[in-house]
């Protein structure tokens, strides 16, 4: 099993604060065994930065809520695999609540 | 009232926190009788909660089924369900709720019928010899009460946390809650509450539910001065997936353990063992949830465990075609059930595949809580204008919850619905005081005020592995003292530090809403380590080490909490009884768990 770190880039931007959107990365290892975007996000939230804002409920792709551009295509975070750098960005960048939230999701 | 304590004030007859499975019907049927209704939901309508993952299996006796046009059973009746359900549930259910549920079983089906919920199958659940289970699916379940929610013209905040109720003079007046979107104070002036908020499943590290069920019902119900019971009984449900991290709290293999491929399958330790033949050599991986789960916890205290704390399940004693034939039974079963989950669909595949060549680890995760607020088969509280309904409500299952959890929720949404009409019309609203206000105002913006204090997603890891350690599957009283201490100290010391460290932003802030949650949280870990303390004996799901007894002459008492100066106070209450007397004399857990009929069997429970 691979213990390789991959570079995950995300889109950052609070409309109250922000002039505009900016992308932090971060270096995210991927622990032996399959890992998903979203589990991803929850290794930055945990251990780099609580403040990265990203909606999640049921993990298991019932509740879509995790719904994210993922590398430019519009998928579920939950059920995503996570196999090299990610380019993470809210599903409707013009609706942005903060950072991966947007209103539509 | 000054209105810089709050950004916005909404005035309805009934706020309804929650918005599904319970909340729905209980809106519902609340809108129907005329009253003014304004739903709060932690996330969006179908789209948050638990009801969204169920089966979902709903149950109802043989012979109600009949009269609501399905295949049913005639030798069935409302009365042998009724009976069924007191025995399996070790007789600590209160059988006025229990006469209550097997009548609104019948009554909540007719309307989810009514409204549009589609029927897959009707089979053979609970009952070994009759069939009570009507199949459907958890999403098309939730989107039907949206629908019905939405044409009745019923107000919903989505995406809002209730953090508080407000009382006066003793009775409930209204709440407070943050909008997350926004990051808003919102204050609800109603004449009634009714909490339909769910379980507390995420003060567990490893458990199989949707992230908002944080025991924010049972905590704020608390602290307005509300009862709890039986806030021991935790169910698990063994044959969760536990690695890889993609698959982490599906319930799959549990699933495909019911199935007729469900013996092929096998559950084996670190050493290859297939270790169910020492635990129940007749029965094995069949045997009972409870049994399946201690035995698997047993292996990983030995040392016998998986490298993240589970046991294996394996398929690979199969050759690839093995494998292929269990997912052709499995894929028969999904399309039976017209199951388009991409849980299954998607995630399920891809285990299988890895399964040809390696066992997948799984693990005991906390499913559902057996206890909770309490109320009566009225879904009345103690506190006047304040009602539960669902799981976050309990008394109803007594030690174990022996039948579906869907038909729990829909048809004490519905009683809730119907009994708070008379209440609402017979009191006036009433101004919040200022100092309650102020107080509860007060405890939603610290965390994001403080510059420094407790983490909270350090105090999380922490509570995470005081409850991972001491309140799971297997207790004893050493750790469960080891417990109360520990989770008291975090409520009582260290929640009241905790800090917002990273952004200070109002809108969807993980940490502020965590900080929320912890409060709740411990309060319902506490609970649960105080109730569990107190109860030396093992029933249903419970299971103490130290006392491995099903204890009737001793123990066949509920346990209780109530509010002492804000303080968690227990005493033991008598089961409420109507036509079942508890029996009496004392057997081993085992021998307990072997009486249990049907339900208790594998393949029976509902899921």
């Amino acid at each position: 099993m691979s213990h390789s770190t991959i570079n995950v880039r995300c889109f950052r931007y609070d409309p109250q604060i922000d002039k505009e959107p900016r992308f932090q990365d971060y270096a995210v290892p991927l622990r032996d065994g399959e890992m998903s975007v979203l589990n991803c996000l929850d290794h930055i939230r945990e251990n780099l930065d609580p403040g990265l804002a990203y909606f999640m409920n049921c993990r298991l792709g019932f509740c879509q809520r995790c719904s994210l551009r993922v590398n430019g295509k519009v998928v579920m975070a939950c059920e995503t695999r996570a196999e090299g750098d990610l380019i993470l960005e809210p599903v409707n960048s013009e609706e942005v609540i903060r950072d991966l939230w947007c209103d539509s999701t | 009232m000054p209105e810089e304590l709050y950004d916005r004030a909404m005035t309805c007859d009934v706020l309804v926190v929650g918005s599904e499975g319970a909340g729905g019907p209980t809106a519902i049927n609340a809108a129907r009788a005329g009253l003014d209704v304004l739903i709060a939901s932690k996330g969006r309508m179908s789209r948050c909660g638990a009801s969204q993952m169920a089966g979902a299996d709903f149950n109802l006796d043989g012979k109600s089924a009949i009269e609501l046009g399905l295949p049913g059973d005639d030798r069935d009746s409302p009365r042998r369900f009724f009976e069924d359900l007191v025995r399996e549930g070790f007789y600590l259910g209160n059988q006025r709720m229990i006469e209550a549920y097997v009548d609104y079983a019948a009554k909540s089906t007719a309307d989810l019928l009514e409204w549009g919920m589609p029927v897959y199958r009707f089979e053979q659940v609970h009952a070994e010899e009759m069939a009570r289970g009507i199949i459907t699916s958890g999403v098309r379940w939730v989107r039907v009460l949206r629908r019905k929610v939405q044409e009745m013209g019923i107000p919903v905040l989505e995406d809002t946390m209730v953090v508080d109720l407000l009382t006066r003079e003793g009775r409930v007046i209204g709440a407070v809650a943050l909008d997350l979107k926004t990051g808003e104070v919102v204050l609800v002036k109603a004449k009634a509450v009714v909490l339909c908020t769910g379980g507390w499943q995420q003060a567990y590290h490893f458990n199989s539910a949707a992230a908002d069920l944080s025991g924010d019902g049972q905590a704020m119900a608390f602290r307005a001065g509300a009862e709890m019971i039986g806030m021991e009984m935790v169910q698990y449900i063994p044959g969760t997936m536990l690695w890889p991290p993609i698959a982490r709290k599906s319930i799959l293999p549990y699933i495909m353990m019911e199935t007729e491929a469900g013996p092929l399958i096998q559950l084996l330790n670190s050493e290859g063992e297939r270790f169910m033949e020492r635990y129940d050599p007749s029965t094995l991986e069949q045997s009972t949830k409870e049994i399946v789960a201690i035995a698997g916890e047993l292996e990983v205290e030995e040392g016998r465990g998986s490298p993240h704390g589970g046991v294996y399940f394996a398929l690979k004693h199969l050759t690839p075609q093995g494998v292929d034939f269990v997912w052709g039974k499995f894929a028969e079963f999904l399309d039976e059930n017209n199951d388009k989950r991409s849980e299954f669909r998607k995630l399920l595949p891809q285990l299988l595949e890895k399964a040809k060549t390696e066992d997948l680890e799984v693990g005991n995760a906390v499913h559902f809580m057996v206890g909770g607020i309490k109320v009566n088969e009225r879904t009345e509280t103690g506190v006047p204008g304040l009602y539960a309904a669902g799981e976050c409500s309990g008394g109803l299952w007594g030690s174990v919850r022996v039948a579906s959890a869907t038909t729990q929720v829909g048809a004490q949404g519905r009683i809730a619905g119907e009994v708070c009409p008379a209440y609402v019309k017979s009191v006036e609203h009433a101004e919040p005081e200022k100092a309650q206000l102020e107080a509860i105002i007060e405890r939603v913006m610290s965390p994001l005020q403080r510059n420094e204090g407790v983490a909270p997603g350090e105090l999380l890891k922490r509570m995470h592995g005081v409850s991972e350690e001491y309140l799971r599957v297997i207790r004893d009283g050493e750790g469960l003292e080891s417990a109360y201490d520990e989770l008291s100290w975090m409520r009582r010391e260290e929640a009241h530090r905790l800090y917002v460290s990273a952004s200070k932003a109002r809108r969807l802030n993980y940490e502020w809403e965590l900080c929320l949650e912890l409060d709740n949280m411990l309060l319902c870990l506490e609970m649960s380590a105080l109730a569990s303390l107190r109860r030396e004996e093992s029933r249903g799901g419970f299971y103490r080490r130290d006392f491995p007894y099903t204890d009737n002459d001793r123990w066949c008492v509920n346990t209780v909490i109530s509010n002492r100066d804000g303080e968690p106070a227990l005493r033991l209450e008598d089961p409420v009884v109507t036509r079942m007397q508890p029996p009496t004399g004392k057997m081993t857990f085992e021998e307990a768990v072997a009486s249990g009929t049907a339900s208790l069997k594998r393949g029976e429970a509902a899921i």
